[in-house]
């Protein structure tokens, strides 16, 4: 029996959203995220409320604090006055509108902040998994086929490696040597000073860049990507590539690939239409996992690397106290991984049949 | 054994292809400067910035860039900020240094060629005075401001003020074009809403205007074609970064891809490789301990003796050594570069500590330090500067912990004066000692350490003298005066003035350290 029988009994033909078991299960998810959403918000507001120190002080600074108008206008602004639960249902009513908010660090609307930080974080992560997935999936499926051997113990050290070494150093460590040395990285931040930034369609310089047509700034920008990819994707790297390695180990065992072998199944039609296949729901599962730490995740990176992105903000929004800046970065973050779940969620489905059915 | 072969093959030529995607690009060219005089300038900081709108601003990076694209009625000639002199406008005062009148210069115009007239000036100054939610609003607490024709401003104040003419030379008191701003929304109120406009588009008469802002990650600078004031501007373009990690900073100016770094350490510019230059200095700043002088709050540390054990215990040179290129010992709560500030710190006396030691009731109990410990100032971090207090402290019979927190918590303990001994900070908001006047007991950093008016009288009363005198010559020994009673027997022990240091590419000039624009962009000049 095929697969895609299998599947058109998992999913009898319906209308598309109308009882069928998919349609149901987005459903259900989507509802459920919008519940842990609301948890979210609830979740950051009191915590970002409940730190001690004082925002007033952190916000205004030393002299405007002491000026009674100042104080007075401030809290009469942002509604300091109020309850803290009815500030919480401001906070959400303003929210649905798309509103979350002024940041008390940088004086702006912290949905524009947020605009333009989390693509900056998007492209530098995506990057990121993108080497990840290739060289993780390379090395791990290396590794298992050469169980054992030399190359398989060089790459398990390897992963070990780039486990362990910590990243803030590493990102120190290869800025000296790529840029100060070596002299084949630019400088820190997203593009070159004498570059000005595309015109925003997505956010991201490099795809920006080839929408206008502008090739100088798309190259600037892959080049300012080097670094901080080649650092944040280290960690992922070790990951990816031990549970490449034991997931692959545990397909290999599996009749149907002892089965495809010995009907003369090869080279990389056995590894990618099989092997590859059968191990990518782990894979999966850590790819997920790891594109929402990378966005989450990046603020040492984003440090070094004066990289303007969501790490960046979050640190100086939590530094400063500033409280609409830490719940805007915390929903963001929030919504991210939820997205994510989903997605991988509904990709298991694609990926094996049988999830399809469960 | 040739399909194993095969399907690693496959596995680490798939890798090589899609690490190459991924790495495709080729460094641009970098360096600075090479071949013909450079005409564009990259500045690396830590961003403080919050807006382009002078009035509304009250951050570093922010008086930094107004700086360049305004202009104030007053100013200070290089880093000597014990003058001020004339700006956009020269002044004279009434003999009761209460009435302050200011004549424009002539022929000064804005960015887009209109004259600077006393309506701009009078709407600038009561923009700021309006807006009572800006934080720079303050500034013009208890000023007046009237035309007197085109060209005359008179200010005036209800006591004398010989603090105004610094306060006249602070960037978020800079003068705007004025019908430009009201077209895009300016008043004299908090109804103003010409922000938006001024983050796109400058409205000044200062020798560059904005070209581009993102107060997260940079700020572009072109040169005011229309200026004609004294600046000679040699770059046409700057870039102002934000670049928050100082180690970067470093390695993009050694590496030739900017060609200043504001925020380096003075580790950090003592390690600095050849083709750069660094100016150091003592910053504004002044590192102090503080000694509540609430029984209910502090226990011993009330007993002004053991401020007097504290004072005299400590080893100010050693502590000096963890501060780095540009630092001073703290000669007392006015920094070196101001009005008043005493030529000679403490010395490390111990029979006098344990004489006052013994006076003071100490028991041997343990005495609890706090301080900020992720909120460096000047490049001083306040944990390796506790540490080697506690040392010093316990040579001398005074057994301290250390509570280290973070800023945003421990600042609310200090502001509210819940902090018995701690490490604190203060710098000024304008370039005046009256910015440390508030030392003071009854005052605001002097009620942080819980003392009162009542306990200190004498020391009130030579603040008085110096807040109202009506002469420089008054002025100065008036604030000397009050910064020697208070290293005396007040409840703070000033320790250290940390360094400013500011690095550039050794072809550049015209750097000048200003503890509140940080440095004038546009006295930046190539060789």
């Amino acid at each position: 029996m095929g697969k895609n029988t299998r599947a058109t009994r998992a999913y009898p033909a319906r209308s598309p959203l109308s009882g069928s078991p998919l349609a149901g299960y987005v459903l259900r998810r989507l509802g459920m995220s919008v519940l842990l959403l609301f948890g979210v918000t609830l979740v950051t507001f009191s915590l970002a409320n409940l730190v001690p120190g004082n925002p007033i002080v952190a916000a205004l600074g030393e002299g405007a604090a002491s000026n009674p108008a100042t104080v007075a206008a401030y809290i009469e602004k942002h509604g300091l006055d109020q309850p803290l639960p009815v500030q919480y249902l401001n906070y959400l009513v303003n929210l649905f509108q798309g509103d979350l908010g002024v940041s008390l660090r940088t004086a702006q609307p912290v949905a524009s902040d947020l605009a333009k930080a989390v693509p900056a974080t998007i492209e530098v992560a995506i990057g990121a998994i993108i080497v990840s997935l290739a060289v993780g999936v390379a090395l791990g499926s290396l590794a298992a086929y050469r169980r054992g051997k030399i190359s398989d113990q060089l790459v398990r050290v390897l992963s070990l490696i780039g486990l362990s070494i910590p990243t803030f150093w590493m990102a120190l460590v290869s800025f000296n040597l790529f840029f100060l040395q070596l002299r084949i990285a630019p400088g820190s931040g997203r593009l070159s000073p004498i570059l000005s930034p595309p015109p925003t369609v997505t956010g991201l310089y490099t795809v920006d860049a080839l929408l206008a047509g502008q090739w100088t700034t798309f190259m600037d920008a892959m080049a300012h990507l080097m670094l901080p990819v080649f650092v944040l994707s280290l960690f992922t790297i070790g990951l990816l590539t031990r549970f490449v390695r034991t997931s692959v180990l545990e397909v290999l065992d599996a009749d149907y690939i002892r089965a495809g072998r010995a009907k003369g199944l090869s080279g990389p039609r056995m590894l990618f239409g099989y092997t590859l296949r059968g191990a990518s729901l782990p894979i999966l599962t850590i790819v997920g996992l790891a594109f929402g730490s990378l966005l989450s995740g990046t603020v040492l990176v984003e440090a070094v690397f004066a990289w303007p992105g969501l790490g960046s903000y979050a640190y100086n929004s939590a530094t400063s106290l500033d409280l609409p800046g830490v719940m805007g970065v915390g929903l963001v973050v929030g919504a991210i991984y939820l997205g994510i779940n989903f997605a991988v969620d509904l990709l298991y489905g694609v990926l094996d049949p049988r999830v399809r059915l469960a | 054994m040739r399909t194993k072969i095969r399907y690693v093959a496959t596995a680490l030529g798939l890798s090589a292809t899609l690490a190459l995607v991924g790495c495709a690009a080729t460094a641009p060219e970098g360096g600075s400067g090479s071949g013909s005089a450079p005409t564009s300038i990259v500045i690396d900081t830590a961003f403080t910035l919050e807006t382009a709108d002078p009035g509304r601003n009250y951050v570093p990076t922010g008086y930094m860039v107004s700086k360049a694209l305004y202009e104030t009625l007053l100013d200070f000639a290089g880093s000597d900020e014990s003058t001020a002199v004339p700006g956009l406008a020269s002044y004279t005062q009434n003999d009761d240094a209460t009435v302050f009148t200011f004549t424009l210069a002539d022929g000064r115009v804005f960015s887009d060629g209109t004259p600077v007239t006393a309506d701009d000036v009078v709407f600038s100054l009561n923009r700021v005075k309006g807006m009572t939610e800006s934080k720079a609003n303050f500034l013009m607490e208890g000023i007046e401001v009237a035309k007197v024709d085109d060209k005359t401003v008179e200010l005036s104040t209800a006591t004398p003020s010989l603090k105004l003419p610094a306060l006249m030379t602070n960037p978020s008191l800079a003068i705007l074009n004025s019908k430009v701003v009201i077209e895009n929304g300016g008043t004299t109120d908090n109804s103003d809403a010409a922000e938006k406009f001024l983050n796109g588009t400058s409205a000044g008469s200062g020798p560059y205007i904005l070209d581009s802002l993102s107060v997260e990650s940079q700020v572009v600078l072109t040169g005011n074609e229309k200026y004609n004031g004294a600046e000679d501007i040699d770059f046409d373009r700057v870039v102002i970064r934000n670049v928050s990690e100082s180690a970067t900073q470093k390695m993009n100016l050694e590496g030739g891809d900017s060609q200043v770094a504001v925020d380096l350490s003075g580790d950090q510019v003592a390690g600095l490789s050849g083709g750069v230059s660094v100016t150091s200095g003592p910053s504004a700043q002044t590192i102090f301990l503080l000694l509540n002088q609430n029984p209910e709050i502090a226990g011993v540390t009330a007993n002004p003796e053991f401020a007097s054990a504290v004072r005299y215990a400590l080893d100010y040179p050693k502590l000096l050594e963890l501060a780095g290129a540009g630092s001073e010992q703290a000669t007392g709560v006015i920094p070196p570069s101001f009005l008043g500030a005493l030529t000679d710190g403490v010395k490390q006396d111990l029979a006098a500590s344990k004489a006052a030691l013994a006076k003071s009731g100490y028991a041997g109990e343990t005495i609890t330090l706090e301080y900020p410990n992720d909120y460096p100032v000047g490049g001083v971090s306040f944990t390796p500067l506790a540490e080697r207090i506690q040392s010093q402290l316990a040579d001398a019979g005074i057994t301290i912990a250390l509570a280290p927190a973070p800023f945003t918590t421990q600042i609310d303990e200090y502001v509210n004066g819940r902090e018995a001994f701690s490490i604190w900070f203060w710098g000024p908001d304008y370039a005046d000692s009256a910015n440390f006047l508030p030392f003071q007991a009854g005052a605001k950093v002097g009620l942080r350490a819980g003392w009162t008016a009542e306990m200190a009288p004498s020391i009130v009363e030579l603040a008085t003298a110096a807040e109202t005198a009506t002469s420089m010559e008054a002025r100065e020994g008036a604030f000397s005066d009050f910064a020697t009673a208070l290293q005396k027997q007040g409840p703070f022990v000033p320790l250290i003035v940390p360094g400013s240091n500011i690095a550039t590419a050794d072809y550049i000039t015209g750097v000048n350290y200003n503890s509140t624009w940080t440095m004038d962009i546009a006295e930046l000049q190539a060789k």
